[in-house]
């Protein structure tokens, strides 16, 4: 469900903006590191690891901000290889700075209160914080859905992604909304950043990992449409996890496998729209 | 004058810098000139605490060899290096030591890749090198040059063959799961792995096979299956450092550790889990190899040892650090045994050198100049001795972990 947060932001990203963001996985690790930082920095202040999924977003946010204004704006016109180049270039760049600034070595997180343990569910012990983090996916969906379809900031991308220059004709602030929703891609990224720490390990190369499955997710689900990467990213678990139960010396392959298979039947993604 | 006050500056943080790592010459007495061993290792970033306790354990060895009148009459000189773990910046360090300092031998280092490439440049200088941490096969197998020698273990032993023997002497599991990164270390440590293991327990099986992409971080699905899989124990291949702590988490919230053995190859070493404290997640009971268990080692010598890496650097004594002592005396016993310094002369002496170390005897194999070092083996708990997760009820592991002469020539054959 961490990754639908991510799939979801490189989709709406992509849906609005059209600029196909290669550094969302970095934006993710990012979120992590800095996650780590304040929990670091705010060592027993009670719970300092809620501070931090408060504060580790907004940086990634504010980096996506800058990212979108002083980079991606002036290549908009351009051809959309540079935009390639240049989001390619924001992996290195972030993954040399995290490395600069945190190192190769390994931090942690601790699981934090009120989620630690784990319930019986049947027969195995699950650890409650990954209910949590089961119960995050949909929630952040019924967030975003209500922030597009019912207030007015929404109505906005709605009609930018629309048609771009009816909407400016009409006088929507058409760069202000990128800037927007560039960030808000940038913030979901950091908040599943700052969510998986205490379930895994902050790392260099956890970007790489992550933005593979999440491009497997919109794919499935179809570019720009936050439905679809909802969808996307049940299918891509579910499959992974029958996987590994049929076949699990193959269950590698099987997201690339089913990506193909919606790829050739229905490129656009299950619910994408044909263009 | 701010400049000269700067430079100042410099000089006396370089110089403090120095005396802290042992950088500064030893001083010479004798008329005969010193044999100067220039020591390359990552003596900055994330992970030079290898390099620190390397270099501290080498000068523990100098200082000792040196206050017993040296060699051969003749003192021992430590230069220190730091090669910043990248290939290029260790074999430019490599040249300067051989080519301006006119250093007799070459020593150290973590990353095989550096490794490599001071072993290719020991070929062409032809100076000896002694590697004390990089642990990749092929330095020793298919790119094997008689001038490099290997004073520590290396990945069969640590991460395939080392483990089966140690479940065959332990546990005896029949139904295994295993779950590697999908690399060739992961496959390479996997195939060892039950070659060596369906051998020693024939009625054992490896019922499944998981993989996960190299450098995934949730495990979560595969640790359900391995959960209701039946496998009364779960081998890891591959999967170390930060994959490993990973894991370990997860497999930890799902209450895995309770239902089954583990073996986990890496987790005996401090440097993975010196910072896990009781309480965090660790692999409870988890059958592990290790490289230097300091703790478990019997001997004055070894309590010696541990204290001076202790008071030298601060950190928990590596691995890195007993070998890097070993590789002092073992110059110290070839050239007394050769009577020059001579490197083909040092090469034949080095390649029959039989040495009585504090951590046992260790010989060296002439075919790919691989010290048979031991590789350890024990049970993951907490004890009072220590504030971190070690392997208790330890074991020993010798040649027989190593690849055997003929199937490195199977190997290089190919």
């Amino acid at each position: 469900m961490v990754w639908f947060l991510i799939a979801a932001g490189l989709s709406i990203i992509f849906g609005t903006l059209k600029v196909l963001n290669l550094a969302h996985g970095s934006l993710y690790m990012l979120g992590s590191f800095c996650c780590y930082q304040v929990t670091v920095s705010l060592a027993g202040v009670p719970g300092n690891f809620w501070l931090a999924v408060l504060v580790a977003p907004l940086v990634v946010a504010l980096v996506g901000g800058v990212i979108e204004v002083f980079l991606l704006r002036p290549i908009y016109k351009a051809e959309m290889i540079y935009q390639y180049i240049l989001t390619f270039a924001l992996v290195l760049i972030i993954a040399e700075a995290c490395k600069m600034i945190w190192g190769t070595g390994y931090h942690s997180v601790k699981v934090p209160w009120p989620f630690q343990g784990s319930v019986g569910v049947f027969g195995l012990s699950f650890p409650i914080y990954n209910l949590f983090l089961i119960a995050m996916g949909p929630l952040v969906f019924i967030g975003l859905r209500t922030l597009i379809n019912k207030t007015n900031l929404g109505r906005n991308i709605r009609a930018v992604t629309e048609n771009r220059e009816m909407a400016n004709a009409l006088g929507t602030n058409v760069p202000q909304v990128y800037t927007g929703v560039f960030m808000l891609g940038a913030w979901l990224a950091g908040l599943a950043g700052s969510l998986w720490p205490p379930v895994s390990v902050v790392m260099l190369g956890s970007d790489m990992a992550v933005v593979i499955d999440c491009f497997i997710i919109v794919v499935i689900g179809g570019l720009g449409s936050l439905a679809g990467a909802f969808v996307g990213a049940l299918i891509l678990g579910l499959t992974t996890a029958f996987g590994l139960y049929l076949i699990p010396k193959l269950a590698v392959a099987f997201g690339f496998i089913l990506m193909i298979i919606i790829l050739i039947i229905r490129p656009y993604g299950l619910m994408g729209e044909p263009e | 004058m701010a400049h000269t006050l700067k430079a100042f500056g410099i000089m006396l943080a370089t110089a403090a810098l120095a005396a802290v790592i042992g950088l500064a010459p030893t001083t010479v007495l004798a008329e005969k000139p010193p044999i100067k061993i220039g020591f390359i290792h990552t003596m900055s970033g994330p992970i030079s605490m290898y390099g620190i306790t390397s270099a501290a354990g080498a000068k523990i060895a100098v200082d000792e060899i040196n206050a017993a009148g040296g060699v051969m009459g003749r003192k021992l000189e430590l230069i220190v290096r730091d090669d910043k773990i990248s290939p290029e910046a260790g074999l430019r360090e490599a040249k300067d030591l051989v080519l301006k300092d006119k250093v007799d031998f070459l020593a150290g280092t973590i990353s095989s890749g550096v490794a490599l490439a001071i072993s290719g440049y020991a070929l062409r200088a032809k100076k000896i090198y002694m590697i004390n941490i990089a642990q990749s096969t092929r330095i020793t197998e298919e790119k094997f040059n008689k001038y490099t020698f290997r004073f520590t273990t290396n990945a069969t032993p640590y991460f395939g063959k080392g483990p089966a023997l140690a479940l065959a002497k332990t546990y005896k599991a029949k139904k295994i799961i295993s779950l590697g990164y999908d690399y060739e270390m992961g496959k390479n440590s996997l195939k060892e792995f039950k070659d060596t293991y369906l051998k020693m327990v024939p009625d054992a099986k490896i019922i499944d096979e998981l993989w996960v992409p190299l450098g995934s971080t949730d495990f979560t699905a595969h640790i359900a299956k391995m959960a209701n899989s039946g496998a009364d124990c779960f081998y890891l291949a591959g999967i170390y450092g930060g994959g490993e702590l990973a894991f370990t988490k997860q497999a930890w919230s799902f209450g895995l550790y309770d239902k089954m053995k583990a073996v986990q190859p890496c987790a005996g070493d401090v440097e993975t889990w010196g910072k896990v404290k009781q309480g965090d997640p660790y692999p409870k009971n988890a059958l592990a190899t290790c490289r230097y268990p300091f703790w478990a080692i019997k001997g004055e010598q070894n309590a010696n040892f541990v204290k001076q890496i202790r008071e030298m650097t601060g950190l928990w004594p590596s691995y890195g650090s007993m070998d890097a002592y070993i590789i002092m005396y073992a110059i110290k016993d070839a050239v007394t045994k050769a009577g020059t310094t001579d490197t083909e002369k040092v090469i034949k002496a080095l390649e029959t050198l039989k040495m009585n170390t504090f951590v046992g005897p260790v010989e060296m194999r002439a075919y790919d100049h691989q010290a048979m070092m031991p590789t350890w083996y024990g049970i993951m708990r907490f004890t009072p001795d220590l504030p971190f997760p070690h392997i208790t009820d330890v074991g020993m592991l010798g040649a027989e972990s190593y690849h055997t002469v003929e199937e490195i020539k199977k190997i290089r054959g190919k």
